[in-house]
């Protein structure tokens, strides 16, 4: 047991407090802006006067042209890609975990593989994959694509997540007359919640930030997501840092909020695969 | 195994190749089929203008690669990036981790927060960067202008000199956390006896650290390097959505200059031969960083 002495806390706090103050310094400059009326940005002050804080931005943010389905998108996208990840991800380690499958080990490997090709490479066959099945500018076709990145991660972590539970509570359940997928529902799921959620948050970061597959494969107003529409307020409203600040903080809410729900999980989800 | 009861086995597990086929259909269809198509395009002329017909043209495109100025300038960015964020996380997230495993009072909260920076959009990370950095009325500036260092200020995105290193920052804001989180889980699972018997051999807290933690972190640093080369070498949002690669080339990196050549100059073959280049590349540094950790245990 390490009794921290008094010198200790103090270096360890002042520790602490250069990194968070690096970290957290943008985050917490970008949501005090974001309340700032534009004269008070562009003041150069430090600090805002009382009376220079508004909530316009949001206000406006809202409306200008298709914020609202920016954000719509983003959200069908993200929350369609987390479900069907964690939905396809469970059935594929649910086999992996409890079926004597030929060629497992092969495709475990086959199944990481890809997470270490160049995103630019596999984004010119994707196109012309794409556009062969007709799904550039659809939802579908980006809910594909971010499926299809997050899938594998998904299916390695819950592998090793229904690995770890003991086989006799399938027994006991397949005894009692539960059926072989009955068992995934009813015995698997229930256990494995903590594994479930932290692989759906993952596959909603994962498509929520994406940037790089929605540029190419949405080219309409009709299938563009929030990162897109950000980058294009930054070119296009240039010197309204009071909207594009305000809208930056509606993208991250999401997230935050989300974060804060499985911030706890996150790091054993993440672990999970390289402690064993 | 007899024929008859091998048909036994696959008959009592078909459910089990039932339910892998959707995650087979995805790896296999939109994964691996991609990859290597997109390595066999890096042969042909394929056009953005026409995609449908190409000609197989060789080697062409990898000739042009190795004598295109641009292309050498990323490669050595791209290189240069790696390398530098990887080696700096992992000393800074060695030194975070040392600081959240100390028991203090309110630690759980810093621990609880510490990965905030990783699960934002890469976006919004940009936004606050471009945003903290604005020439007239960025924080930067004002707080040099406020401690009365105003001849420091510029429009640091805008600077050859600062860009990169403002790119290389941003890595390291968004990972650090993400290794220190890592290692210092890692670090929990160190049975404290092992401390215990090097203290009373009369080892210092350095040679501790040395001899018992850095070892047994071995296996999570391996990950974690693994994880970041790929994620830093393949990283195109960054630079693109800050600098677009400039000023001129200042930032220019393989994926972004690749993904220009595609999408802007409609190369598709070309770009793919680029591709396949940076995918070369990043099996020889993952290799390298699997033999240099590995030899890092043997000693």
């Amino acid at each position: 047991m390490i009794r921290p002495f008094p010198v200790r806390r103090v270096v360890t706090y002042c520790g602490l407090s250069i990194f968070y103050l690096c970290l957290l310094l943008p985050v917490v400059w970008l949501v005090l802006s974001s309340f700032r009326n534009s004269d008070s940005v562009q003041s150069g002050r430090l600090v805002p006067a009382w009376s220079d804080l508004t909530a316009q931005n949001y206000g406006q943010a809202f409306q200008i042209s298709n914020f609202v389905t920016y954000m719509v998108n983003s959200c069908v996208i993200a929350f369609t890609v987390m479900i069907l990840t964690v939905f396809l991800g469970s059935l594929g380690a649910y086999a992996l975990s409890r079926f004597a499958l030929k060629g497992k080990k092969l495709f475990m490997m086959a199944a990481l593989l890809p997470q270490f090709f160049p995103y630019v490479l596999v984004l010119i066959p994707f196109y012309v994959l794409m556009s062969s099945l007709n799904l550039v500018d659809s939802h579908v076709g980006i809910i594909l694509t971010h499926t299809s990145l997050t899938l594998p991660f998904a299916l390695w972590m819950l592998t090793g997540y229904f690995d770890a539970i003991p086989k006799e509570l399938d027994q006991a359940a397949l005894i009692d007359g539960c059926s072989r997928l009955g068992v995934l529902f009813r015995i698997l799921y229930p256990v494995a919640i903590p594994g479930l959620v932290v692989a759906g948050f993952f596959a909603f970061v994962v498509s929520w930030g994406d940037y790089l597959f929605v540029s190419i494969l949405s080219q309409s107003n009709a299938t563009q997501t929030l990162p897109i529409g950000l980058q294009t307020f930054m070119s296009s409203l240039e010197v309204q840092w009071g909207l594009i600040t305000a809208g930056t903080v509606l993208a991250i809410v999401p997230t935050v909020i989300f974060f804060s729900i499985v911030q706890r999980r996150l790091v054993s989800g993440l672990t999970a695969g390289a402690v064993k | 195994m007899s024929a008859v009861t091998r048909l036994q086995r696959i008959g009592r597990e078909s459910l089990g190749y039932l339910l892998i086929f959707p995650v087979l259909l995805v790896i296999l269809g939109l994964n691996l089929y991609p990859t290597i198509q997109g390595i066999l395009t890096s042969f042909t002329n394929q056009s953005l203008i026409d995609p449908g017909h190409s000609v197989y043209i060789g080697l062409e495109n990898y000739f042009k690669l190795f004598k295109d100025p641009i292309f050498q300038i990323s490669l050595r960015h791209s290189l240069e990036l790696t390398f530098s964020a990887v080696v700096l996380q992992v000393l800074l997230g060695l030194i975070m981790a040392h600081l959240l495993i100390q028991e203090v009072p309110g630690i759980h909260l810093f621990r609880s927060i510490a990965m905030i920076t990783w699960v934002l959009p890469i976006i919004a990370s940009v936004v606050m960067f471009r945003f903290i950095t604005l020439p007239n009325y960025g924080l930067i500036n004002i707080l040099l202008r406020d401690v009365g260092l105003s001849q420091l200020s510029r429009n640091w995105f805008g600077d050859e000199k600062t860009a990169f290193p403002l790119v290389l920052i941003m890595h390291l804001w968004r990972n650090v956390p993400f290794y220190a989180i890592a290692f210092m889980a890692a670090m929990q699972a160190i049975p404290a006896d092992l401390y215990e018997a090097a203290r009373i051999d009369g080892a210092g807290e350095w040679r501790q650290f040395w001899f018992i933690t850095l070892p047994n972190l071995r296996y999570i640093m391996l990950v974690m390097v693994v994880l970041h080369v790929t994620f830093t070498f393949n990283n195109f949002d960054f630079v693109y959505l800050s600098t677009g690669g400039g000023p001129v080339t200042a930032t220019e990196v393989l994926p972004t200059y690749i993904y220009k050549q595609a999408w802007n100059g409609y190369a598709l073959g070309y770009a793919s031969a680029g591709g396949v280049v940076m995918l070369v590349i990043l099996v020889v540094l993952v290799l390298i960083c699997n033999k240099l950790i590995k030899g890092l245990s043997e000693k």
